[in-house]
């Protein structure tokens, strides 16, 4: 339990701080692919037995990477791009675990997520690429935000708008993989978008949001692991339930407040 | 130095397998007012997204922009798009979305830009909710603010309203004349081109003529380049 607090703190705020950018470039499905890419490095990890955590994060970069390529070099559209490597992942995930005889229990843990199966090497590595994220996410921050609202401008202003682009991607595949043992490939993208669209409807500047972000990240992470722990239900799924809750709460109040204001 | 700051030769771009421009060649200098005139489709935007290197012209073809090649250059350059397309309900204020532009801009300069477009009382409004003019001025000081030595300009003043469009005008004169900014832009108003411009460029795919507004401006190069009976209203101020 305490190493899944650490994993869940450490890991609340960089995908909160990259939802943000996420949301603002309305890449949230890239999430969702990046995660169901990462089954066949999971997979690749089972089968030749090299760490399937190292490997999904191996592969998930190789998703960000290649995401980034065919946008510049194709005219297909990203949703479709994300969409067949989404799916063309996930299909390679199973066919290498067919070849793989027996009981996978580490495949389910990737699936729907499980904190008793996060180790110390996991942890020693969420810490270590979490911290690292975050870092290079406050120094690039400006940057960042002017790249996804304004990709002509950020050239202009002598942003190497390429290179960051690769690095963005690549550094918030890394992160969903990061998350896909606390939460599991199926819930993992929740925590990139359920903070930023709450904080979203909370702030009126772009430091609130990012700062409102990360904090909700924190709060839904930290009391779906408690809420988890007490009513002894799958901690993913109980962190996903209650981040839509808090959700729903800050919309239903965001919609009290507009009708007031609308009367008033 | 040359008193050049652009110097265009043989420039043809093709985008997606269309000739969008062919063989231009043409040069602008320090301190000027260079207006690009043309029909819908002619070009205009695709030029000055060239000059600036945002977009990349066929091999045989020669910019130089400051002395360097565009992409070199372009710290030293600003350019005001003809729109602007963001997600209106994401939360950013106009003070943010103009420091994340120019970060170490002098604060005193960003509020003599901000009051000079009347836009100072909405320092601390969300992007999202200025109307069309607002926005566009918001956009302009965004570039001045990082006193660019070429200003590229797409239709401007589209948006703005009259009384507004005359302060604009005046502005960019200003900052032409004083500061001897470049100035390249975009517009489809020939009175204020007639009235600003110290160079005009017309464009239909190939430069059709160039020059001072007064030898160009004439109706029948004005028939030639739209295809129509094309009557210009001289403004008294010039």
């Amino acid at each position: 339990m305490q190493k899944a607090f650490i994993a869940g703190i450490m890991l609340a705020a960089p995908l909160a701080f990259l939802g943000v950018y996420s949301t603002l470039k309305k890449a949230s499905f890239f999430g969702d692919g990046v995660a169901h890419a990462s089954l066949s490095g999971i997979a690749l990890g089972i089968l030749t037995g090299v760490s399937p955590f190292g490997m999904a994060i191996i592969v998930g970069a190789l998703f960000g990477a290649g995401v980034y390529f065919l946008e510049r070099k194709t005219s297909v559209s990203s949703d479709s791009i994300i969409g067949i490597l989404f799916t063309g992942g996930m299909a390679l995930g199973i066919i290498l675990l067919n070849l793989k005889q027996g009981y996978q229990p580490e495949l389910i843990s990737f699936l729907f997520g499980n904190i008793l199966t996060i180790h110390a090497s996991d942890l020693v590595l969420i810490i270590g690429l979490g911290v690292g994220i975050i870092v290079f996410l406050s120094i690039v921050y400006r940057r960042l935000a002017l790249l996804v609202l304004d990709k002509d401008e950020a050239w202009l202003t002598g942003i190497p708008t390429s290179g960051l682009e690769l690095v963005f991607y690549v550094v918030l595949s890394i992160s969903i993989v990061l998350g896909v043992k606390l939460l599991g490939i199926i819930l993992v993208s929740a925590l990139l978008i359920i903070p930023a669209a709450s904080a979203k409807l909370l702030s009126k500047s772009f430091r609130k949001l990012v700062l409102l972000s990360i904090l909700i990240g924190e709060i839904v992470v930290i009391g779906g692991l408690i809420l988890s722990y007490y009513l002894d239900f799958p901690s993913g799924a109980v962190i996903i339930l209650t981040g839509v809750g808090l959700f729903c709460l800050i919309a239903a109040w965001d919609g009290f407040r507009k009708i007031t204001k609308e009367k008033s | 130095m040359t008193s050049k700051v652009i110097e265009a030769k043989d420039i043809s771009v093709s985008i997606e397998g269309n000739k969008i421009l062919e063989n231009i060649t043409f040069s602008v200098d320090r301190g000027a007012v260079t207006a690009i005139i043309g029909p819908n489709g002619s070009g205009k935007t695709t030029l000055l997204r060239t000059l600036i290197g945002l977009l990349p012209f066929q091999p045989g073809g020669r910019i130089v922009v400051l002395g360097k090649k565009p992409r070199e250059s372009r710290p030293k350059v600003g350019y005001v798009p003809q729109r602007f397309t963001f997600d209106r309900s994401f939360p950013i204020t106009v003070r943010e979305f103009l420091r994340f532009s120019c970060p170490g801009c002098d604060e005193l300069k960003l509020k003599k830009y901000l009051s000079h477009f009347q836009m100072d009382e909405k320092e601390n409004d969300q992007l999202g909710n200025l109307s069309g003019g607002q926005l566009q001025r918001v956009l302009i000081v965004r570039e001045l603010i990082r006193d660019p030595l070429i200003l590229y300009l797409d239709e401007p003043a589209s948006g703005i309203d009259v009384s507004g469009e005359m302060n604009f005008y005046d502005i960019i004169r200003h900052i032409s004349g004083d500061h001897g900014t470049t100035v390249v832009m975009v517009s489809h108003e020939m009175d204020i081109v007639y009235q600003f411009a110290t160079q005009v460029l017309c464009l239909n795919k190939t430069l059709c003529c160039a020059g001072l507004p007064s030898k160009v401006l004439t109706s029948d190069v004005l028939e030639k380049l739209y295809g129509k009976d094309v009557a210009l209203y001289r403004h008294a101020k010039k």
